[in-house]
């Protein structure tokens, strides 16, 4: 027999760490601008349509689907490291937007988000 | 988040032997062919979704739909690898309970309908309560099993708010059984689930208590043994870096020698060569090693074949003795008969001697002496109040503390095998339920046995044959006659006042002047001074009280001198009273006017001998015979048979028969607080008596002593020679006694039998002629 798998909580493992458990968590980078912030998200194989960006005074939330599209086609898969479906990810910045502006760039499986004080 | 309602057909992965719990990471390698079959249809979707069911019997590799719990975790597959072909690794989280529903296909892998079966929510007091019991038990749970880490952990669990995220997260960290596993996921409510964690813990915390004590008790053990061992390692490796031997192996190896050295007899060598051989073979540690080694010294120590030379020169001994002790005839002939016997046949077996006689008159010096005439080592003991059987012949060795016998002892003690061996106080045995010493003594004493006696505590035969054997007694009555029997009797009877004289001026002044630091020149005790010592101030046949008074005068002596007053003194009979204070003794003196009724009986003591009165008085109108004076019970018997003699014979003696019915009788012998008994006061009483009834008064310069019969005849009694210088203490000039006491009268001194006049008797009716002269001619009726 073979010995006890071990149980390990998920709450311990920071790409796992979402308000929603089936969640997945991108990774970013967050730089500051002179005329607000530029939040840069590790978000390949999502098209920018279906990524959907909330602010709520110094919080924002970023959340969205990633597709595995092969899965259909291929006949079995081999290995898997790349996480799927939902995503989220929320921070905090230390500032308060009034009336924010938000413009999202694409760029080679990067995607850049700029927020403003509109 | 998918509806909680939605009933999903997802594929199944049977796990043998875990359960998976929501908001739980498992890493899963499968490996199975309907897993792996799964597993890679649940990835071929994009919600890689799939259903971890335990199976309820581990053993099966191709569970069916029964085979499985109904309650099961939906999980999403987080990464998958491969190590080979068929080895897939897995992690999954899990993401939600569900209940599955019904089994859609078993063929290339399981798929079944599921349905999401959370718990209610239910925000009760009593989960709450539940919860916090849960946390606290948790915290103690983690103390004991990792003391170290509690801080982040302990935070960790704080933190979970969520009461069933609680209990999942402690049961993935317990390591239950599956079947509890499998009963915490079922729960019904999170209170459920809390109660089933509660005692799930509560076992825990137990199990983890008693796991620590276990450990820190074994830990204890351990480090203090191997402390012991690596300090006697180091000890060995000193030793042998300064070339010293182990000490054990040089202990037995010099026990050897001495064993080789001497030349024991055979039994006693195998013996002890087998005891040594145990010694070698035992750890110093082991608790027999010491009574080994106690044993093998002890039989190393003991003279088996060392002699010491006999000094047979008769007139050497001889003179010896003599300086040592003044008279004491018959001992010393019975010493120099058997240095003679020694003399012409070495092998002559040494005799058993019983000296007995009262205390001080020198039975243990006497024995001193007699070794010192031979030329023999000298060891004596004290068998007084000795009770148990044990002193005398040792204890097994199989008790702890084992020692050999106080006669094995004393024969080491002297270092030879022909010691003379004193035996002190042979009478004063004790005997209880531990055994009866005079019983082993028998076996000691008897020349026949002792060739061989066995000591229990060293268990081989010693030869005592060739022990000199000296027992002393004051008295023999509590002797036990088969010991009286292996014995021979020599009798020290006390001294008289000129043989105390004599020896006062020959041992005990010169030695009470030395130990006081003075010479004879500077204290003379003339012989009246002496007198008057042994007469108002001692009482006793032997000699300590008269030495102890001496002692005294020579101290006082002493102290004039050390004051200055450096003038020779000579002791004169009346300066006793400043010295020594007033006469502890009166003396008994004569009694001058002797009443009818009273007559001059004489008594034996363990102290010498005693002067006795005996008064008799009638009781008019009183009746029977009463006896007074602390008299024992053969006393009384002769004072009956007295009176019988007198009622019998009362008409010949002209007597009125009436006067033994009319009248009672009482007689009383002072002092009245020293205990008397035995027979020989017999005659007395009758005399006493017979001079009461006849109104006759009894010659006062006359005593007598004798047993009397009830027809008149007079039987012999001991201890003459005592009664008969005690009588002339007293000024007593005639002593009348039973004729076949006559032959003792030549233990007396000669001086004594000068000057005293003695009348042996046959019959009581020759006593009363003599000592009632007023009434003789009516006692002429009586022959």
């Amino acid at each position: 027999m073979k010995d006890k798998p071990r149980q390990l909580p998920a709450f311990l493992f920071p790409a796992f760490q979402t308000q929603e458990i089936t969640h997945w968590r991108p990774s970013l980078d967050i730089y500051r601008m002179r005329n607000g912030w530029l939040l840069k998200f590790d978000l390949a194989g999502v098209p920018m349509e279906d990524v959907n960006v909330e602010v709520q005074g110094g919080r924002i939330t970023v959340s969205g689907v990633r597709r595995d599209y092969v899965a259909e086609e291929a006949d079995a898969c081999y290995a898997m490291e790349i996480a799927y479906n939902r995503f989220e990810r929320t921070v905090e910045l230390p500032c308060e937007f009034a009336n924010p502006a938000v413009t999202l760039e694409g760029r080679d499986g990067i995607l850049i988000i700029r927020v403003t004080e509109g | 988040m998918s509806d909680s309602n939605e009933v999903q057909e997802l594929p199944i992965l049977p796990l043998k032997n875990s359960v998976l719990f929501p908001h739980l990471l498992m890493p899963l390698a499968v490996g199975r062919a309907a897993s792996l079959a799964a597993a890679e249809a649940a990835l071929a979707t994009e919600g890689k979704e799939i259903v971890i069911v335990a199976q309820r019997e581990p053993s099966k590799d191709e569970p069916q739909f029964e085979d499985l719990y109904t309650i099961a975790t939906k999980a999403v597959i987080k990464k998958m690898a491969r190590s080979s072909e068929s080895q897939m690794e897995l992690i999954v989280l899990g993401v939600e309970r569900v209940v599955v529903l019904k089994l859609e296909q078993t063929e290339p892998y399981l798929k079944a309908r599921v349905r999401p079966y959370p718990l209610p929510d239910e925000r009760t007091p009593e989960v709450e309560a539940l919860h916090r019991a849960v946390t606290e038990l948790a915290g103690r749970a983690i103390q004991l099993a990792q003391p170290n880490i509690p801080a982040e952990v302990s935070h960790l669990l704080a933190s979970a708010d969520e009461p069933l995220r609680l209990v999942y997260l402690l049961a993935s960290m317990m390591s239950l059984e599956l079947t509890r596993e499998q009963a915490l996921l079922e729960a019904e409510s999170r209170g459920d689930a809390l109660r089933l964690m509660h005692a799930y813990l509560t076992n825990e915390v137990q199990v983890l208590e008693l796991r620590n004590k276990i450990a820190s008790e074994a830990q204890t053990e351990m480090s203090k043994q191997q402390r012991e061992y690596l300090l006697r390692q180091q000890l060995r490796a000193i030793q042998q870096e300064l070339g010293e031997k182990d000490p054990q192996q040089a202990e037995v190896e010099l026990l050897r020698e001495r064993i080789e050295k001497l030349e024991l007899p055979d039994e006693v060598f195998r013996e002890a060569q087998r005891e040594l051989g145990r010694l070698e073979r035992l750890p110093p540690g082991a608790p027999d090693y010491q009574v080994i080694r106690t044993y093998l010294d002890y039989v190393v120590e003991l003279p088996w074949s060392v002699f010491t030379e006999d000094q047979l020169e008769v007139g050497r001994a001889r003179r010896i003795l003599d300086e040592d002790h003044f008279d004491l005839k018959e001992v010393k002939e019975r010493i120099l008969e058997h240095l003679g016997v020694l003399k012409l046949n070495p092998e002559a077996k040494a005799p058993i001697l019983c000296f007995f006689g009262p205390p001080g008159v020198g039975k243990t010096s006497l024995g001193q002496s007699i070794a010192r005439a031979l030329g023999r080592k000298f060891e004596r003991m004290s068998l007084g109040g000795l009770h148990d059987e044990a002193e005398l012949r040792g204890h097994r060795r199989t008790y702890i503390g084992a020692l050999p016998g106080r006669i094995m002892q004393a024969i080491r003690r002297a270092g030879s095998k022909n010691p003379v061996l004193m035996l002190d106080e042979v009478d004063k045995l004790g005997r209880d339920f531990r055994g009866d010493p005079a019983a082993a003594l028998l076996e000691i004493l008897d020349p026949e046995q002792n060739k061989s006696f066995r000591d229990n505590y060293l268990d081989l035969p010693f030869d005592l044959s060739k022990v000199f054997f000296i027992t002393t007694a004051n008295a023999l009555d509590t002797v036990p006659r088969p010991l009286l029997d292996r014995m021979e009797m020599l009798r020290l009877a006390g001294y008289s006042e000129e043989e105390k004289i004599e020896i006062a001026k020959r041992y005990l002044i010169p030695r009470q002047l030395k130990q006081a630091g003075l010479n004879d020149e500077q204290c003379r005790l003339p012989d009246g001074t002496l007198k008057r010592i042994i007469s108002r101030y001692t009482r006793e046949a032997g000699l300590r009280q008269l030495e102890r008074n001496i002692g005294r005068l020579a101290r006082k002596v002493a102290l004039r001198h050390a004051e200055g007053n450096t003038e020779p003194v000579a002791v004169a009979p009346d300066d006793l009273i400043e010295m020594l204070g007033p006469p502890m003794f009166a003396q008994e003196e004569l009694r001058k006017e002797q009443p009818p009724g009273v007559a001059t009986g004489l008594a034996w003591t363990e102290t010498g001998g005693e002067v006795l009165y005996i008064e008799a008085t009638r009781l008019p109108g009183g009746k029977g015979l009463t006896i007074t004076g602390q008299i024992g019970e053969v006393m009384q018997e002769s004072a009956k048979a007295a009176q019988s003699y007198l009622w019998s014979h009362a008409k010949q003696m002209g007597i009125a028969p009436d006067a033994f019915k009319d009248d009672g009788i009482h007689i009383h012998v002072p002092a009245g607080a020293i205990p008397k008994d035995g027979p020989s006061a017999g005659v007395t009483m009758a005399t006493a008596l017979a001079s009461l009834y006849m109104g006759a008064a009894a010659r006062s310069d006359t005593a007598m002593t004798g047993e009397i019969t009830l027809t008149g005849l007079v039987l012999p009694i001991g201890g003459l020679k005592e009664k008969v210088l005690a009588a002339r203490r007293a000024g007593i000039r005639c002593v009348i006694l039973p004729r076949e006491n006559e032959k003792d009268l030549r233990d007396l001194p000669e001086q004594v039998r000068k000057e005293m006049e003695f009348l042996p008797v046959d019959r009581i009716e020759d006593v009363l002629a003599a000592v009632l002269p007023q009434v003789a001619e009516k006692l002429e009726a009586l022959k």
